[in-house]
Formats: C-alpha cells, sequence, structure tokens
C-alpha cells in the first residue's frame, strides 16, 4: 500500500492533464473491493488514501477519496461462493474500476481545485480525463499482473 | 436489540463508509491543527527529499547533452584562444617590424624645385639641395603624396632628379590588396598616368589597388605610397595596367629627399650577381 502511495504520488501524480492524472491507487482499491469485499475495500482505500495524502500535503481529501473509491467499488464485488467465471471477474472489475474512479475523481473536482480551474471546466475534464486515464492503466495493470492472480 | 445488530450486520459496510468518511472529513478539518501540521510538514520533507533525488535521478538522462554544450562551449573557447594568440603574435611582429622600419626611414631633406624641364618624354626636375646637405646619387625624392623620382646626379648645392614621368624611370612596386609585384614606368604622354609592367594576366590584381614601393627598389624603401590601378586591360601574357600617379607634377614646388636607402649589403651582391650572369648572356 505505501510503495503504491509513494509510486501514485512521485511517478503518476506527475502526469496532469487539465488537472487530472492516472491513478494507480485508485486501480487497486477498486481491485481489493471487487475481489475481496467492500469493507476491506473501505478501509483499504482510506489507508492507502491517508498515506497518499500526507505524501501530498492533504490526508483527509485524500483518505476520505480513497474511502468512496473502496465503498464505490464495493457494490460489483464478485462472491468467491457464486464461483463466478473468469470472464465476469474481469468485467465487474473494469466496471468498478470506471465507477469508483469516476466517484473519486468526482469528489475530487468537487473539494479541490490545484490548477484553479473554472467548475465547468474542472469537473468534466477532471471525471473525464482522470477516468480514461486511470482506465488504460487499469487495463494495463490487469493485462501485466491482476490477470493471473484472477485465474486462481 | 437483535434487529439493531441485525441491521448493522447488513449494512456494515455503509456504516463502514460512513466511519471512515467521517474520519476522513476530521482529518480534513484537524489539518490545521499543529500535530497534523507537523506530520504533513514530515511528509512534504519526505516528499521533497524524494522529489530531489528523482531530479538528481533524472539529470543522469541529460549528462550526455550537458557533455554535449561543455565541449562545444569547450570548441568555442578554444578557437577564440587560438585566434587571440594569433592576433597577439601578429602583433608583436608588427610592432617589431614598425619598430625595425623606423631605424631604416631616416630623416628627409627638404628641397625646393628651382627647375624643371617637361616635355612629351624626357622630365627633369632640379631641386637647391646638393651634396653639401647631404644628398647623394639614387636617393629616393618623394612628397606626402608620394613617390616623385630619384636623385640622377648631385653637385654641391644642387641636385638633378629623374621624375616617375620619365621613360627612362623605373621603380620596383606592389600593390596593398594582393601583393602584385610590377615595375612602375611611364611611355610618356599623360602626365598623371603611368604604366605597370610585368604584371602577368593569371595576377589576381584588381582596379582600385593601392601601389607602394617594393623591398626590390634599388633606390627607394618600401611602403613610399606611387598611385592607384585605374585600368586593367588583358593580353596575352602581361595585362597593361595604367597607373593614375598620387603626385600632382605640374604644381610640384617642394619635395623631401630620403636618406633611408635600402641595405647597401642588398644592393651590392644584387649587383654582384649581375655582374655574373652578364657575360653569360652575352
Amino acid at each position: 500500500m505505501a510503495v503504491l502511495a509513494v509510486i501514485q504520488h512521485f511517478i503518476f501524480s506527475r502526469v496532469v492533464i487539465l488537472g487530472a492524472s492516472p491513478d494507480i491507487l485508485a486501480v487497486f482499491i477498486a481491485y481489493v473491493s471487487v475481489i475481496i469485499g467492500q469493507r476491506t475495500g473501505i478501509v483499504f482505500g482510506f489507508s492507502a488514501g491517508l498515506i497518499a495524502g500526507f505524501l501530498s500535503g492533504n490526508p483527509g481529501l485524500a483518505a476520505l477519496i480513497g474511502t468512496v473509491e473502496g465503498f464505490t467499488a464495493g457494490f460489483f464485488h464478485v462472491s468467491p461462493d457464486s464461483h463466478p467465471t473468469m470472464v465476469k471477474k474481469r468485467r465487474m472489475f473494469y466496471s468498478g474500476a470506471a465507477t469508483s474512479i469516476a466517484a473519486g475523481n468526482l469528489f475530487q473536482a468537487l473539494l479541490s481545485n490545484p490548477l484553479a480551474l473554472p467548475a465547468w471546466v474542472r469537473i468534466p475534464s477532471m471525471v473525464i480525463l482522470g477516468t480514461l486515464s486511470s482506465m488504460f492503466l487499469a487495463v494495463l495493470i490487469y493485462q501485466l499482473a491482476l490477470k493471473r492472480t484472477l485465474r486462481d | 436489540m437483535l434487529s439493531i445488530f441485525r441491521f448493522i450486520a447488513r449494512h456494515s459496510a455503509y456504516l463502514y463508509f460512513l466511519l471512515f468518511s467521517g474520519l476522513s472529513i476530521l482529518i480534513m478539518q484537524l489539518q490545521r491543527r499543529e500535530t497534523l501540521d507537523a506530520i504533513r510538514s514530515q511528509g512534504m520533507a519526505v516528499n521533497a527529499s524524494v522529489s530531489e533525488e528523482l531530479t538528481s535521478f533524472g539529470d543522469i538522462f541529460n549528462l550526455r547533452d550537458e557533455n554535449e554544450r561543455l565541449l562545444l562551449q569547450n570548441a568555442r573557447l578554444f578557437s577564440k584562444v587560438i585566434r587571440e594568440e594569433t592576433a597577439l603574435r601578429d602583433t608583436r611582429n608588427l610592432n617589431e617590424i614598425i619598430r625595425r622600419d623606423s631605424t631604416r626611414v631616416g630623416r628627409f631633406f627638404v628641397a625646393r624645385i628651382v627647375d624643371r624641364r617637361f616635355s612629351p618624354m624626357d622630365n627633369m626636375l632640379l631641386i637647391n639641395a646638393g651634396s653639401r646637405d647631404g644628398i647623394e646619387k639614387d636617393m629616393a625624392v618623394l612628397t606626402p603624396d608620394g613617390l616623385v623620382g630619384r636623385v640622377t646626379a648631385v653637385s654641391q648645392n644642387y641636385a638633378r632628379v629623374m621624375p616617375v614621368i620619365n621613360k627612362d624611370f623605373k621603380a620596383s612596386v606592389v600593390s596593398d590588396s594582393s601583393s602584385t609585384l610590377g615595375v612602375l614606368s611611364w611611355k610618356g604622354g599623360n602626365e598623371y598616368v603611368a604604366h605597370l609592367e610585368n604584371v602577368p594576366t593569371s595576377s589576381r590584381l584588381k582596379v582600385g589597388e593601392r601601389l607602394t614601393t617594393s623591398d626590390h627598389s634599388t633606390f627607394a624603401i618600401r611602403g613610399i605610397p606611387v598611385g592607384r590601378v585605374v585600368r586593367i586591360s588583358g593580353s596575352k601574357l602581361f595585362s597593361e595596367v595604367d597607373v593614375r600617379l598620387s603626385v600632382d607634377f605640374p604644381s610640384l614646388s617642394y619635395v623631401l629627399v630620403s636618406s633611408a636607402r635600402p641595405s647597401r649589403e642588398k644592393l651590392e651582391i644584387m649587383k654582384a650577381e649581375e655582374t655574373k650572369t652578364e657575360p653569360k648572356r652575352k
């Protein structure tokens, strides 16, 4: 979690397009929440957000966003009891990731304005660009790493 | 009571969410407090130090460009040093030449033209300075404008000068830009125009170039102005060059006689060489 927070802060946070940047933490929060469960997702999101927030200088907001992402992604939780197929797991992961990331970005756009952009630019750009860039990252991470763990 | 526990168990996720959201909001509210400020500043310090490390790590990739830039700058500075050293050396050499030449310029005798004979082919001047004044045969006669001629005969109080505008007069001259050597002569007619002989057609001599006496002259020191090239026409081997003389002969009244002469040793060795080669030619 700490490693992810550090990677997010020192690498991905630097790629900023109109206030939005890809969020590797959000991808893993979504993964935890979808695969393990909503409560774990919330705790993971809160903790990861807190660590990342201490690095960025705004722990409260980062923790809240992490909590929101964990909570939102939890609605796409795949119970192991239902013996889900690989396709279902993937679909639920992508859906959960997209929803939670969009929700996280929406919260971020509403509660912070680092580039002092007007709301009509900031909110859509942060939500759309942030979600798209993070989803691109999610697909990449899924194909490279998460796919193997979901097979088990 | 049981129903409350059942409700909590069923909606535990919402309660988690509310709890952690509340915590987050609490942290947001407490962010201005000193402890959190300290934590935040610690976080900022860690952030700054890691950022600095990352930046210095990124600098490694820029080293190649930086190295190339420094090499170019080094080359520029090196060429500047070479240029300035050359200029310094040239200046030193020029100063040396000036120092040597000033010892050779000697002094001038001022003389007045007391008689003159101007004709289309044979001009001659008579000046009121002779051997008593230190005038010797083959001294150069000039004005600040340029070369007038050479002393051909000396009496006690007078000297005869063969001017440039005499058909027997010859002087070795050199052009200032292309350093073309030639022999100045006058073929009669116009008193302002002389001719430059022995200039090959391959020469880089151009119209407008200034001519001065050369080191090859047997009577004049080098550097006395003679005139300016006004026309060059080509022929098979040698160019025909017209020279506008710098001295205005019709209005000439005073002249300077230069006591400085080419090295006697040089003249003697040239004369000895000529006497050796002459019988062979015959």
